[in-house]
């Protein structure tokens, strides 16, 4: 225990910029457990999919990958903590389109880190569409049903992983369509607001399908509408939003990356090692179980990836005007 | 049945040999701070805080929780053989205790404060276990506006059962809950109360705060004390209890293992408050009560099944609401949360590794904290010969790195020493840290419960008198509030809280 402090304590005394130094370290990496923050809490897609990563890397790299949940303002403040660390390679974030792509339109100023620029980016995990699912007690089957309670006199509650995640702009967006605003609830994460929707305190949730998928077999929340272009292939049963009349897709992905100025050799040693992780037969098995395409970008791919993401979404905000309040 | 496949799996997790060897540290360690007078269990986890970082949540909760109630065992060795009690808990231990040291029967004592404590241990830990899934369904009930009335109420309470003035205690939970709102808005990205100052944007750290207010602040405080020592008087004797003693003890191990239980359970109680409830229990029922004053097997049965009993119990609001009823409890949340698990009624389903894992080692600790005590009480008196001069340096010492490689960096270190200056003024000013600590805790999460039920009643706040649970809430912590603005029962408190210490 001591040791381990001790130890890090040791190491993080040997950083000083000079580049020997860090060679050494990127040759002795990894030396010490790895920090992954979920920027997230515990429950949702982002945590469900870095834990199984996290469990695959560390029985690739040899040491502890350890899965640290840092919950709030759309998935910010994690990822804000992840780019002012130590670039030594034992910090990690899993990236996604809230942090890195969304959450910087919506928060504007208060998002002090650069989505592009402060990060050294290093794979793209998994990509899976948007589904809502409402509580089976509440009477919601189709997106009819959801639209005919928001237009009633108490409207339509529908809860969120977050204000800034595409759960959010999709319940913005499906308000504009619909012509009444929905009443966002946003949670600290997909997990908190899936009990809530189980609990039956909120009828209806917007979320990224792997964290529903489980929830959808076991009959505790009725899927309603899949945001894909076609039927998604785990889940034949379940109609996309545009069968029923609302003309709306969405994605969501999730990724590693790390603050920029990593060292380039420990950033290609991550991103084979989570490749390879992706391409063993029980992880392609279970991503398609949990309805997630596996990525398959270099670390300059996902880099270019967030870029093009960010300038995207950046019209899509403004033009949703949606905020985090 | 569920609970012997679960109670399965849980000693399955504690008894891997890394779980085990922080079970034993834990107990070592609370075994140590109860017979040193002066550190308590509160200060001694929020010191220790750092090193858990780097094990896993379960192994880390383990061995945190066993210097909570291992605390509760060493206490009572000091209060029976040198009259001092080393624990708050164990104040009342040394009426009865000592006194029978003086009649040479200190080893019958000492027999049954350790065999009293492991009968209590064992029985609430089965009451942990039994109950904590029936309390998680009752849990998942609870809507943002329960949790949110829930919440105030731990709140009222902690701040009316604490110590001294009242109106003190609730600007201390005030404060605690303002600090709490330091750093980024989770809801809007907003900076609050950060003064442009990026550390404080991760709000102001917990361990910074439990270590200095607790730590540093009780250390401070000792050394102003002068070193006081007493010396053993006589010899343990025989650990072997008479007949007759074994008789009279088992009803009061018996009643004292409810009492202990039953305040555990409650905001705001614990092990003090536990072992004062059945010495004063004893007193009244017991057979053997005429002989109180004089050294009653009674009065140190009773007691000290209570502590051990309470102090396992006061797990249950934490495992299954998420909400701390003390300050160790709320030095937990701090510690699950900065592991990435939020408390509350999921931990069971979620995490159940941590909560099934965590019950079994308490019967596992309990079992060391058996063998720990019994055999080797000579050891642990020799602690106290130790100077605080040397001790006093090297805890300091130790705090400042583990603070400091929290996250590498020096800010941290300023922060403690901030809190712990500033936690000695609050004692000198005779303000209860406690309350503070369990404001702080809760005023985020309150604060989340509030916006969401608002959200959800769309600006009605009817909604918390609407609500059955809610409204309930709200009335007793009303009632709570109340009845301390009557002068008798404050005094009553008062009284009762002095003597129980």
């Amino acid at each position: 225990m001591s040791w381990a402090l001790r130890r890090r304590i040791l190491l993080a005394g040997m950083i000083p910029a000079s580049l020997t130094a860090r060679a050494a370290i990127a040759q002795a990496w990894p030396a010490q457990p790895i920090r992954l923050v979920v920027p997230f809490a515990p429950g949702g897609t982002t945590d469900l999919v870095a834990r199984l990563v996290a469990a695959g890397l560390q029985d690739r790299l040899g040491v502890s990958v350890i899965v640290e949940n840092r919950a709030g303002a759309g998935a910010t403040v994690g990822t804000d903590i992840v780019a002012r660390s130590t670039p030594d390679g034992y910090t990690l974030v899993m990236s996604n389109i809230a942090s890195h792509a969304i959450s910087p339109s919506v928060y504007g100023g208060r998002v002090r880190y650069d989505a592009v620029t402060d990060f050294s980016h290093i794979a793209l995990v998994i990509t899976n569409p948007t589904v809502w699912v409402a509580n089976p007690r509440s009477g919601i089957r189709t997106l009819q049903d959801a639209a005919a309670r928001a237009k009633g006199p108490s409207g339509l509650d529908v809860a969120t992983s977050g204000a800034g995640s595409s759960n959010h702009l999709m319940v913005v967006r499906m308000g504009q369509l619909i012509g009444k605003e929905l009443n966002h609830i946003p949670f600290r994460g997909a997990g908190p607001a899936m009990q809530a929707v189980i609990a039956g305190q909120v009828p209806m949730m917007s979320d990224s399908l792997p964290s529903a998928a489980s929830h959808i077999r076991q009959g505790s929340v009725t899927a309603v509408a899949m945001a894909s272009a076609q039927r998604h292939p785990a889940f034949p049963d379940v109609p996309t939003f545009r069968e029923q009349g609302f003309d709306l897709a969405s994605d969501s992905w999730f990724g590693l990356s790390a603050p920029a100025g990593t060292p380039a050799p420990i950033v290609q040693r991550i991103h084979r090692e989570t490749m390879a992780f992706l391409a063993v037969p029980e992880t392609r098995a279970r991503f398609s179980e949990l309805g997630g395409t596996p990525g398959d970008l270099t670390p300059e791919g996902y880099a270019d990836f967030v870029r093009r993401e960010v300038a995207a979404w950046a019209p899509l905000v403004q033009a949703s005007g949606a905020t985090p309040d | 049945m569920d609970l012997v496949t679960n109670l399965a799996h849980g000693f399955g997790v504690a008894l891997t040999l890394n779980n085990l060897l922080f079970c034993l540290i834990g107990c070592v360690i609370g075994t140590a701070i109860g017979v040193l007078p002066g550190i308590g269990p509160v200060a001694t986890i929020s010191l220790l805080l750092p090193i858990t970082f780097g094990q896993p949540a379960t192994t880390a909760i383990i061995m945190l929780a066993g210097i909570y109630y291992g605390a509760q065992y060493g206490g009572s060795t000091t209060a029976i053989l040198l009259n001092l009690p080393g624990e708050v808990s164990s104040v009342v231990t040394t009426l009865e205790g000592y006194k029978m040291a003086r009649r040479g029967r200190a080893g019958a004592a000492l027999t049954i404060a350790a065999l009293g404590s492991f009968f209590a241990g064992t029985v609430s830990t089965l009451l942990v276990a039994a109950s904590g899934p029936l309390l998680t369904q009752v849990a998942l009930s609870f809507g943002p506006a329960d949790y949110f009335s829930l919440m105030l109420l731990g709140l009222v309470i902690s701040a009316v059962l604490a110590q001294g003035s009242v109106v003190k205690s609730i600007g201390m939970v005030v404060f605690g809950v303002s600090l709490g709102m330091v750093g980024t808005d989770v809801q809007t990205g907003q900076q609050r109360f950060t003064f442009g100052i990026p550390e404080l944007s991760d709000g102001v750290g917990f361990v910074s705060i439990a270590m200095g207010m607790f730590g540093i602040a009780e250390i401070i405080l000792n050394l102003e004390r002068p070193e006081a020592r007493s010396v053993m008087s006589g010899k343990v004797g025989s650990l072997m209890m008479t007949r007759e003693e074994f008789k009279r003890a088992t009803p009061a191990v018996l009643r004292g293992t409810v009492v202990g239980s039953l305040l555990g359970i409650l905001p705001g109680g614990g092990a003090a408050l536990a072992s004062f409830g059945s010495y004063m229990m004893e007193r009244k029922v017991s057979k053997g009560r005429h002989e109180f004053g004089t050294g009653a097997i009674e009065g140190v049965a009773g007691p000290e099944s209570a502590n051990n009993a309470a102090s396992q119990t006061s797990f249950i609001p934490l495992l299954t609401l998420g909400i701390p009823a003390n300050a160790v409890m709320a030095l937990m949340v701090g510690a699950l949360i900065i592991q990435g698990i939020q408390p509350g009624p999921r931990m069971v389903e979620a995490q159940p590794d941590l909560f099934w894992g965590l019950i079994a080692s308490m019967w596992v600790g309990n079992l060391m904290l058996l063998v720990i005590n019994l055999p080797l009480i000579g050891v642990w008196v020799k602690l106290l010969a130790v100077p605080y001069r040397h001790m006093y340096p090297s805890i300091m010492i130790f705090c400042a790195i583990g603070v400091y490689s929290l996250q590498n960096n020096v800010f941290d270190v300023y922060q403690t020493v901030f809190f712990g200056i500033f936690g000695y003024l609050c004692s000198k000013l005779r303000l209860e840290a406690a309350p503070m600590l369990i404001g702080f805790v809760l005023g985020p999460m309150m604060e989340e419960h509030l916006r969401r039920a608002m959200l959800l009643s769309r600006g009605d706040p009817m909604v918390f008198i609407e609500r059955p649970i809610s409204a309930g809430m709200l009335t007793v912590a009303a009632i709570a509030l109340a009845a301390m603005l009557m002068p008798n029962i404050r005094k009553g408190k008062d009284a009762a809280l002095a003597e129980g210490g």
